[in-house]
């Protein structure tokens, strides 16, 4: 599903020059479950943004679906990162002046589904995050969790194959984490492949496989079962 | 997607009403006061002759005082002495030919309520109506003889028709000019040729006289002119026939001349006669003369001056000032919604979805700009009638045009205004936005 070799990414100013990924290598299966942790500027959403298309590599290969993007023009990235790609943010993102249905139907617009595809789809997910009754509402009308559940439900409109979390659960409190949490299992579970970045070790546990990156580098590939509690933290 | 990115645009307005406010009355300010001299400008520019502007000319003899040139633009006096004008008058080459200069009578009824009135008058020869194609709703013009001999005729505007005999068919009815009687012989529809192309030499956007009357009339009326007459020699006769025989010129000069045989011998002649004045002593200067189209004949005569064309550049030069500010606040408002931006980049959007989406919203303030522009242009075009008194109301209108042109102006300068900021918003880094929002 997604195979990086050797990706690097610097980040140069007048005077000095910052590598974000050095020699980063990975590879994440179709229908995983990844989680990725680390400390504070390792690279982790360096690494999600390049996974996600909204950055380019300064170096190395990364193949989406097969496909290698690293040559790939703006038009046909976002095309990708539309069709392909689903995000959720820690802050949520959605668009306030936008009722829940229109921060929905963002992504469905720039993928020129009709009208009655879009409305279709918007009313599916809504009902799959329990919030159909709140269509109308703005998103300052919901909770911190209620937000995130539309962020994924906007995420899901397009059914994505590749969903990337970036700290889902960073601004919400411990129950409403445990039910993003649970939401974004059940997803995985229909098949679709999850990259979760995160500074939650109980979070990360939960994931079939933990990625550590430390200095812009994968440092652990093994799996959550056999890694120790304090490398997560 | 052009109707969700005009929703959007509608959205985003409505979200931040001061300062959508505040860039609509920029570029509204800045297009009310282009628009308003523009159309001055542009009205000024006008040739009502146009249709005609290969065939008709403006005669020009060089009689002057050979110690000084006449004092204008191509120095050659722009009216002919009125013994000119009777020896040109007599010459067959032209398809028509016309002699006049502007006058006024007192107008009357007999036994009517209407007060005598003062009213601008044209002295003219017959083929004035056929040489600018001025219809008539009744009747017509004089017969050729009434050019040369004294015929109590008059023609009456169509305004002038509306106040004595209320629009009726007045043909054969008397009307008291200057207490002399006059029969009305017909009556022309409305004609408001702007600028006035065929006497520009008193008043270019004066309106166009109410009453005609035939040039046979000057010896028996002593008919001087109420425009501009200039003179170097007075010469030797006594009274009105001296005026008349003097070197004063007084009389505005026209021909119709269908081709270029034509012309060739119209010069001919104009250059024999000189030849021949010459040759009595008058026309001591080098021998010229000149034959000016319509356009030219604006031209010459600077009915659009140099102070309006400055004044034009001095306008766009405010606009642009206005797009600059437009462009500001525009930059503000744009980047202020660089988060939102970010997020549609990480759905799908691409670089050049978000251009549009923010060029069409700046295209939105623009056309609002230009509406609230074109009610300032009107607004000032109306104070300019005001302040005018009359004056400039041929020229200070809007047309469809002007009307068109605002729009497209205000287009232009809303797309100049939001170019810069919406291309800055469409490169911009949205996973910035995306973790710091």
């Amino acid at each position: 599903m997604l195979k990086m070799h050797n990706v690097r990414k610097s980040f140069r100013t007048d005077t000095i020059e910052t590598h974000a990924l050095r020699d980063f290598s990975l590879e994440v299966k179709e229908g995983e479950f990844v989680s990725v942790t680390g400390p504070s500027g390792s690279g982790k959403t360096t690494f999600l943004n390049i996974a996600g298309l909204l950055e380019t590599p300064t170096g190395g290969q990364y193949l989406l679906d097969g496909e290698d993007v690293s040559n790939l023009n703006d038009r046909q990235r976002s095309r990708l990162r539309n069709e392909k790609i689903g995000f959720i943010f820690q802050g949520f993102n959605l668009i306030p002046d936008l009722s829940l249905f229109d921060n929905i139907d963002v992504p469905l617009r720039y993928r020129g589904f009709s009208a009655k595809e879009r409305r279709k789809r918007i009313e599916k997910v809504l009902e799959q995050v329990g919030l159909s009754a709140r269509a109308k509402h703005l998103p300052a009308q919901l909770s911190g969790g209620q937000q995130q559940r539309i962020a994924i439900a906007r995420a899901l409109a397009g059914e994505p194959r590749f969903l990337l979390a970036d700290e889902p659960t960073g601004n919400l409190d411990s129950l409403m984490a445990r039910q993003v949490m649970e939401l974004l299992e059940f997803i995985n579970e229909w098949g679709t492949t999850i990259v979760m970045v995160t500074h939650d070790p109980e979070l990360a546990r939960r994931a079939h496989r933990n990625i550590q990156i430390v200095d812009g580098q994968v440092c652990d590939l093994r799996p959550v079962t056999e890694q120790p509690e304090a490398a997560t933290a | 997607m052009i109707g969700y990115y005009i929703s959007l645009a509608l959205r985003s307005l409505r979200r931040t009403p001061t300062l959508s406010a505040l860039m609509v009355a920029a570029i509204a300010v800045g297009v009310g006061a282009s628009m308003t001299v523009l159309t001055l400008n542009y009205m000024m520019s006008q040739n009502a002759l146009e249709h005609k502007d290969d065939v008709l000319f403006a005669v020009q003899l060089d009689s002057w005082d050979v110690n000084e040139a006449a004092n204008t633009t191509n120095e050659i006096p722009w009216q002919l002495t009125y013994r000119d004008a009777q020896a040109l008058l007599r010459s067959d080459i032209p398809t028509h030919q016309v002699a006049m200069h502007r006058y006024g009578f007192t107008v009357e009824l007999e036994e009517s309520a209407i007060r005598p009135y003062t009213a601008d008058i044209r002295v003219t020869t017959r083929d004035f109506f056929n040489l600018f194609d001025i219809p008539f709703i009744y009747g017509g013009t004089w017969e050729k003889t009434a050019d040369s001999s004294p015929m109590q005729v008059v023609i009456l505007s169509k305004a002038t028709n509306e106040k004595l005999f209320s629009g009726e068919d007045s043909v054969g009815e008397t009307v008291i000019l200057n207490s002399q009687p006059f029969t009305v012989i017909g009556v022309i529809d409305t004609w408001e040729p702007s600028p006035k192309v065929y006497d520009v030499n008193n008043g270019s956007f004066t309106k166009v006289e109410s009453l005609f009357v035939p040039f046979g009339l000057h010896r028996k009326l002593e008919i001087y002119s109420w425009g501009n007459t200039n003179g170097w020699d007075s010469g030797e006769g006594e009274g009105y026939e001296g005026f008349l025989q003097s070197e004063s010129v007084w009389i505005q000069y026209w021909v119709e001349l269908t081709n270029k045989e034509q012309k060739t011998e119209y010069e001919n002649f104009l250059t024999a006669y000189i030849q021949g004045q010459k040759d009595q002593g008058r026309f001591e200067r080098p021998l010229k003369f000149a034959l000016s189209k319509p356009s030219e004949w604006l031209v010459l005569n600077e009915v659009l001056s140099d102070d309006n064309r400055v004044l034009g550049w001095v306008s766009l030069a405010f606009l642009l000032v206005c797009v600059i500010n437009a462009v500001a606040l525009l930059l503000a408002k744009f980047l202020r919604k660089a988060p939102e931006a970010g997020v549609r980049r990480a759905l799908g959007a691409s670089r050049n979805a978000i251009f549009t989406q923010h060029l069409i919203e700046s295209s939105t303030i623009g056309i609002l700009g230009g509406i609230a522009g074109i009610l300032l242009a009107f607004m000032g075009i109306s104070g300019i009638r005001y302040l005018a008194m009359g004056q400039q109301d041929t020229v200070a209108r809007m047309d469809w045009v002007m009307v068109i042109a605002a729009i497209g102006l205000a287009l232009i300068a809303s797309l100049l205004a939001g170019l810069y900021p919406a291309w800055r918003i469409s490169r911009t880094n949205p996973s910035i936005y995306l973790k710091t929002q």
